[in-house]
Formats: structure tokens, sequence, C-alpha cells
């Protein structure tokens, strides 16, 4: 608490201009640059694996299963951040009890629980099912009770069965496109709504956010899976890597225009919250803009994967470069994420200055906690990839079913 | 229908059951009765303790005051924007004698150069107000460092209530 | 089967894509639905309805208003928390704006600025604005802020989570998270005091009688007088909050 008030008085001395008092302290911290983040991983991942089901992108298949545990296991954190920066968190449940339908952050739960449980869920329930039964019959004790617990004690693996799943699960799939459209439009919709800052008020912003989900979650894709392959010493399937690629590079590039469209627009309007901005952007956030989200994560990756669309060099020099691509990818798209919500409290809603911001080490809103929900959704992706391993799948197309 | 898809549609169906029902446990009794927020919270917020007594409470005793304050610039000032909050004074200062009257009742008696000099300081802003329409008269403006110095190493001693009287400045 | 093949599989892309479409389609629909969009209407003729006037020709910026406001509600004494406070304009020769609030004004103001450099010079004291269309009720995900039937915009702090969702949504920076309880926390109009036929206590320490509130709903109350006989503006008129803090005398520099 005196702690908390001490930081207050450090912030109050670098405050340049005039904020309004309550606005010294930051509101939303490391943790909310973190929710939308993580929800963008989960709706990108999951595109990444509709692309393979419904569009019949074969190529993609060796990514299909470990997208889907990716998007599962960062969606199980996802709101996560959210619960745990609230003043009171015992509270959280009335979200869903009392949910004020006027609010972007109440209805939010029911898109989340409805893309959790509907697309998420019965898409892997319907792929595994058959799988979980074999393994069932092939395991034993802890391992063997959660597959026949999962698979809800059902012991149906005839053909006609498998070939329902198929197909409901193609349907799941269809749902899921729009839905993870949905989930990642609304957390922009939960900043771009707020008409009170000129800095998140802008239509584009859902559709930013969205495109900015699915570079995220393609990376990330893509880095799990060189990292698996690499972890196993098997064989990478490079055609699909460099699909993989080839998709990453085009999404960045409409990411990148539409970003670029909403500041031009913002420059050409110039309209009253304009100088705040401006001096916002090339000064507390010109580190964290030009260099952490345009340099390293939009024009560096966009020059590289642009050029490696004409020029393919070796396999080995291919994988490495995609490696790291990815993780700057990964890192430009949490800085996006960082200059939206840190940058939209920076400066004051009088549009006369400006505070700033220091996070601390630890604490709830600190460096450790922020870094302790990252690394959750890996442990929960390693226990996922241990039960449900996509590559001891019985291997079938998804296409002979469904046509 | 398979077997394994009505197990399925009765795994959602407990979800979704269990979950209204524990809806309509948590639902506070006064929620929606006035619109999307619990009607006794506007009860609560009425409970609030207060503070501030009011100048009527004030006069009842110290009469002499009001008469002292009404003709003076000073009519429109409320007792407790100089002495502070006095509703606990109010309450239980005539169960005492006077002059037994314990710290923790008594209000402050401002008087300071730094005090006074929150309305009457010398500031650009302030200047022009008139705050007494009837009588058109200005706030008088004064530097704190400068007005009336007698001894200018001393002049920290000089409070204004030694020549002002607050209640009829 | 051969010759089918390509044509099912075209006719499974139109089927995804269109299905696709008409889901985003649905979303969107829903998404603007108009009964939502605020949160209460102010009542048709009967019944209060408050609204706030403030002077700016009257205020001489003692802070006492300020001082009140923590005094009478239990605010947390650091200079980060108000729920009112006091501001100086100086708008210097040159044309630029200098604004300042040491401690909300409740020390008092010193002036920074040298008298010839100045242009003109006001104090602006800023609180709740009660709005009718308040962005931080639109926002709250769990109905624990609300506007009453008399229009007072007031927090539920045994059913707020803290999320602060709302002191983001506020134009006017008039909300903040109570330290100590980790709920939201703003001017209630000293709803206590109305209870008890006190007027709040900023408007009761006002020495100038510059902050005047009445029903607006009432044609012959002070607001209504102080509305007709004054050139009235709200602050940031463009968010079309419904805001019912009416100021004479505002300058266009104020925000």
């Amino acid at each position: 608490m005196t702690q908390h008030i001490q930081h207050l008085y450090e912030v109050l001395s670098k405050v340049d201009g005039y904020v309004y008092p309550n606005e010294i302290e930051l509101n939303w911290s490391i943790l909310i640059v973190l929710y939308p983040y993580i929800t963008g991983l989960v709706a990108g991942a999951f595109i990444l694996a509709s692309l393979e089901r419904i569009f019949k992108l074969h190529v993609l298949r060796p990514t299909y299963g470990i997208a889907l545990l990716t998007a599962l296991s960062f969606m199980l954190v996802a709101t996560m951040p959210l619960v745990s920066h609230l003043g009171k968190p015992q509270r959280a449940y009335e979200i869903m009890v009392t949910p004020h339908l006027s609010s972007a952050m109440a209805i939010f739960g029911f898109v989340y629980l409805w893309y959790l449980m509907v697309v998420l869920l019965l898409e892997i329930w319907f792929d595994y099912r058959r799988d979980m039964i074999i393994w069932a019959g092939e395991t034993t004790g802890l391992k063997r009770f959660l597959y026949r617990a999962f698979s809800l004690w059902s012991t149906d693996i005839s053909p006609k069965a498998v070939a329902l799943d198929n197909k409901l699960g193609y349907i799941v799939t269809i749902i899921g496109v729009p839905s993870a459209f949905l989930l990642h439009g609304y957390v922009g919709f939960i900043f771009g709504s707020i008409k009170a800052n000129p800095w998140w008020s802008t239509v584009l912003m859902p559709v930013i956010f969205l495109f900015s989900a699915i570079v995220s979650g393609i990376a990330l894709v893509m880095l799990v899976y060189i990292v698996i392959t690499s972890i196993r010493k098997l064989k990478i399937d490079m055609p699909c890597v460099d699909t993989i690629a080839s998709y990453l590079f085009y999404i960045l590039l409409i990411d990148f225009v539409l970003e670029g469209l909403d500041q031009i627009h913002r420059i050409y309007i110039a309209e009253e919250s304009f100088d705040v901005l401006h001096n916002l952007v090339f000064g507390r956030l010109f580190f964290t803009l030009f260099i952490m989200q345009g340099l390293i994560g939009t024009v560096i990756p966009l020059l590289t994967l642009g050029t490696l669309q004409f020029y393919k060099p070796k396999i080995q020099i291919r994988k490495a470069i995609y490696t790291v691509i990815a993780a700057l990818i990964l890192i430009g798209i949490f800085f996006m994420r960082w200059n939206v919500v840190i940058g939209g409290q920076l400066f004051s809603k009088s549009f006369y200055g400006y505070t700033s911001f220091k996070i601390g080490l630890i604490g709830t809103e600190g460096y450790l906690m922020a870094a302790f929900w990252l690394i959750v959704p890996f442990i929960i992706l390693s226990f996922l990839l241990w039960l449900f391993p996509p590559w001891k799948k019985k291997e079938d197309d998804h296409e002979i079913q469904v046509g | 229908m398979p077997q394994h898809i009505k197990r399925l549609i009765g795994a959602f169906a407990v979800v979704i059951i269990l979950f209204l029902v524990l809806q309509s446990f948590l639902r506070p009794t006064s929620f929606g009765k006035l619109g999307h927020y619990r009607a006794d919270a506007i009860q609560e917020n009425k409970m609030k303790a207060l503070h501030f007594a009011g100048s009527d409470k004030c006069t009842k005793c110290h009469e002499e005051m009001k008469t002292d304050k009404e003709v003076g610039f000073h009519a429109q000032l409320q007792c407790e924007a100089c002495h502070g909050p006095g509703l606990k004074h109010a309450m239980y200062a005539d169960k005492f004698k006077d002059g037994e009257l314990p710290d923790s009742l008594l209000l402050h008696k401002p008087g300071s150069r730094k005090e006074c000099a929150v309305c009457h300081q010398l500031n650009a802003a302030r200047v022009k107000i008139v705050f007494d329409t009837i009588n058109n008269s200005m706030i008088k403006q004064i530097d704190p460092m400068k007005h009336n110095l007698v001894d200018k190493r001393n002049f920290a001693k000089l409070v204004c209530i030694e020549c002002h009287n607050p209640h009829q400045p | 089967m051969n010759i089918n093949k390509p044509n099912l599989s075209r006719r499974d892309f139109f089927k995804a894509g269109s299905i696709i479409v008409g889901g985003i389609t649905v979303a969107t629909a829903l998404t603007p639905f108009d009964g939502l969009l605020f949160a209460t209407e102010p009542p048709k003729g009967k019944g209060k309805w408050y609204g706030i006037g403030i002077d700016i020709n009257k205020c001489i910026g003692c802070g006492n208003c300020a001082k009140a406001c923590k005094l009478e509600n239990n605010v947390p004494k650091d200079p980060f928390y108000f729920r009112s406070w006091v501001e100086q304009y100086t708008i210097k020769n040159d044309g630029s704006v200098l604004v300042e609030s040491p401690n909300g004004g409740i020390d008092g103001f010193k002036q920074s600025v040298p008298d010839e450099e100045i242009f003109k010079s006001f104090f602006v004291p800023k609180m709740c604005n009660h709005c009718a269309k308040s962005p931080c009720v639109q926002v709250c995900p769990v109905g624990a802020t609300f506007e009453t039937p008399e229009g007072i915009v007031l927090v539920d702090e045994n059913y707020c989570i803290g999320c602060r969702y709302c002191v983001q949504a506020c134009p006017y920076g008039c909300r903040f998270i109570n330290p100590e309880k980790g709920t939201a926390e703003k001017c209630t109009l000293c709803i206590h005091r109305l209870d008890k036929g006190m007027q709040p206590a900023c408007f009761e320490m006002c020495p100038t009688e510059a902050r005047i509130f009445g029903d607006l709903n009432d044609p012959g109350s002070k607001i209504n007088y102080f509305l007709k006989n004054h050139t009235c503006m709200v602050i940031k008129p463009n968010l079309n909050t419904g805001s019912k803090l009416f100021y004479n005398a505002l300058s266009p520099e104020v925000r």
C-alpha cells in the first residue's frame, strides 16, 4: 500500500504538463497488455487450424493438432491476467451473474465461454474422440481414466460414428472461424469503444486487433512446430512451414497496411487530440512503437519473409530464419498491445500533459506476475501434447468423410 | 442419435443448467428493481457518515458569531469553511462545560498568513473576481510575503488575525 | 465421381465461405443493439433530475470545495485521489496554455507566471458531470455503477469488481480506484447529505456561491435560473455524454 503510494509520488515527479490528478496512476498495467495478447494468440492459432480444415490446405496438416492444442492452452489462461488485476478478484463471477449488456467487457465473458466451450473444446473433442477411446485401451491408470472421462465414457468407434464426428467437427470449425473473428474483434472493441480516449477510439481497432491476432497466432504455431520437431528430432515438414510463412507474410502485410491507414487517417484529420498524440508517439512511446513494434516486429519480418517468397535458401538456414522471425513477430505484437494499452494511458484526457509508467519486478502488476501468465500456457500445452499427441493420432484425412 | 452425441448434449445441458442455477442463486435480491444495478446500493450510499454540520447548527450555540459575521465581508462564508468539519463538535459539545471540551472535539481556529492566503493571495485569476454582487465588492488581494511587514525579518510572526477580525475583516 | 469432385469441393468452398460471411454478418448485426447503447434516460416529466452549475467568474480558487469533499467523504489524502478538484488555467500572451492543480488546489494556488506574461487566468472547479448518458455506466460490466432515478451517478462499492474500465471510460478523469478498498470511487453529489436535506459539502463550503445545484425538472429551481441567465457550456460537448455539469464563462481551453 504505502509502497504503491510512494511509487505514485515518484510518478508525480515525472509528470510532464498537466494531467488530471486521478490520471497520475496508470489503471491498466502489464496484465491488461497480456490479456489481448494471449487472446490474440488463441484466435490466430485457431484460424491457422481452420485453414487446413475448411479450405483443405493439406500441406498444413502437420500443424493442425498443434495449432488447436496451442489455442486451447492459451485460451484456458486468457482471462487470468484480467481476473488477477481486479481490485476484487473474488467478485469476478458477477460478470457472468449480472452481465451488463451495454458493456463490452461483460459480453466478452460470454464470447469467451462460447468460444471455449462450443468451438475449441468441441472441435478438439470430435477430432480426438476416436483416438481417446483407442488410447484408453492401450494405457492404464490415470491416463486411461482421463481418456475415458474426456471421451464421456463413449465407446463407439465404428466408421459411421467417426464419420459423424468428422462432419460435426467440420461444422464446428465453420462456426469457429467467425467466432474467432468475433473473439478478437471484441477485444479490440473493448478499447475501440472508449470514446473518451482518442488513442483507442477508432473503428479500425477491432480489425487491427484481429489481424495482429492472426499474425501472432500463426507465428506462435510456427515457432511451436519448429521447436517440437527439433525436440523430438523429427524431420521438419518444410513445405508446411513455407506455406505458413507465406500466410504470415500476407497477413502481416495486411496488418501493417491497416495500422498505417489508421495512423494516416489520424494524421490527416488531425483532430483536437492530434498534438498530444503526436508528442506521445515521438516522446514516451517512441521506443516501443517505432523500434519494437515497427522495426523489430513489422519491417524486419516483412522484408525477410518477403525476400523468402522469391529466394529460398537451404532448409537449415530457412528454418533458422523462420524461428527468429516468428520470435520477432511475437515480440512485435506484444509491443503492439503495449502501445495500445499503456500508450492510451500515458497522455491526459485533458490533452495537456503526460504521466509516466514504470513497473516493478514483483507485486500483482509486476514483471514476474506477467511472466507467470505467459509461462503457464506453455506448461498446459506440454501437458496437452503429452495427453493428446497429434503425431500419434491414427492418420486420416478429414475430407474423405466430409465429401 | 448415436450414444456419444447424446452424452455430449447431456454434458452441455448439465453445464448450462448448473450455470443457470448458480446465476439465480448468486444474483443479489434487489438487483434489477430500478435498473441494471442493486437498488439497495442507493440506500447504502445514503447511509454514509456526515462530517460537516452546516452553519445553522453552529449558530444555534454561537449566536453572537452570526450577528457579528452578518455585516462583514465574510457574511457568505460558512463557519466550517475555515473551522473544518464540525458535526462531531456540534453533537457533543453541549455535553461539556465551558473550557472542558476535549481536544478531539475542538475545532481549528485559523488565522495565519498561509491559511488566509488560500483565498487572499494575490493571483491573476483572482483579482477581478466579484464575490458579492449586491455590494459589487471585489475580493481583497495581498501578497502575504510583502503585506504590512513591520519587521522584514520577523514577518512570520505577524498573524493576519492580529489586525483583522476574521468574522468582520 | 471423378468428374463431380471438383464441383463438390467448390460447392464446399462456397458453403464454407457463405457460412463464414453469414456468421460475421449476424455477429456484427447484433453488436449495435439500439436499446443497449445508453444506460439510462432522464425521467419523463415527473421526479427530480439533478443538474449542477458552476460559475467560473465567481470562483476564487480557494480549494475549499476540494478540501471539504475529501473530509466529508473520507477520500484518501494523497494527491492522486480526488472526487472534486480545482484547476488554474493561465493563458499567456504567446497563446500557450498552462494548467495547474497542485494537490487539487486544496493548499491554495501560487501564481507561477509573472503578471506581465499573462493574457488571462481563471480557475475551473472540476467534479463528476453526472452525465445522463454516462460512459462510465455504459461500460461497467456488472452494473456496479449506475444512475439513480434522480440522475446521480453512483458506485456500488459492495458490488464493484475493480476492473477499472469505468476509470478509462470517464472523459473527465473524475474516477479513481480507492487504494484500500480496491473499488471504483467517485462523487456521489453527497447523496447522504441530500437525503437529510443538506447541500453537498463542496456547495456548502464554497465562499462565493460559485457552485449551485438543483432540479432541472423544476422550472423555478436555482439551476434553471442559472442556466437561463448565463451562457452555459459543458466540457467536451463533442463526446455527447449528456453532461449535467454546466459552466458559465467556460473558455474553450478548458478540457
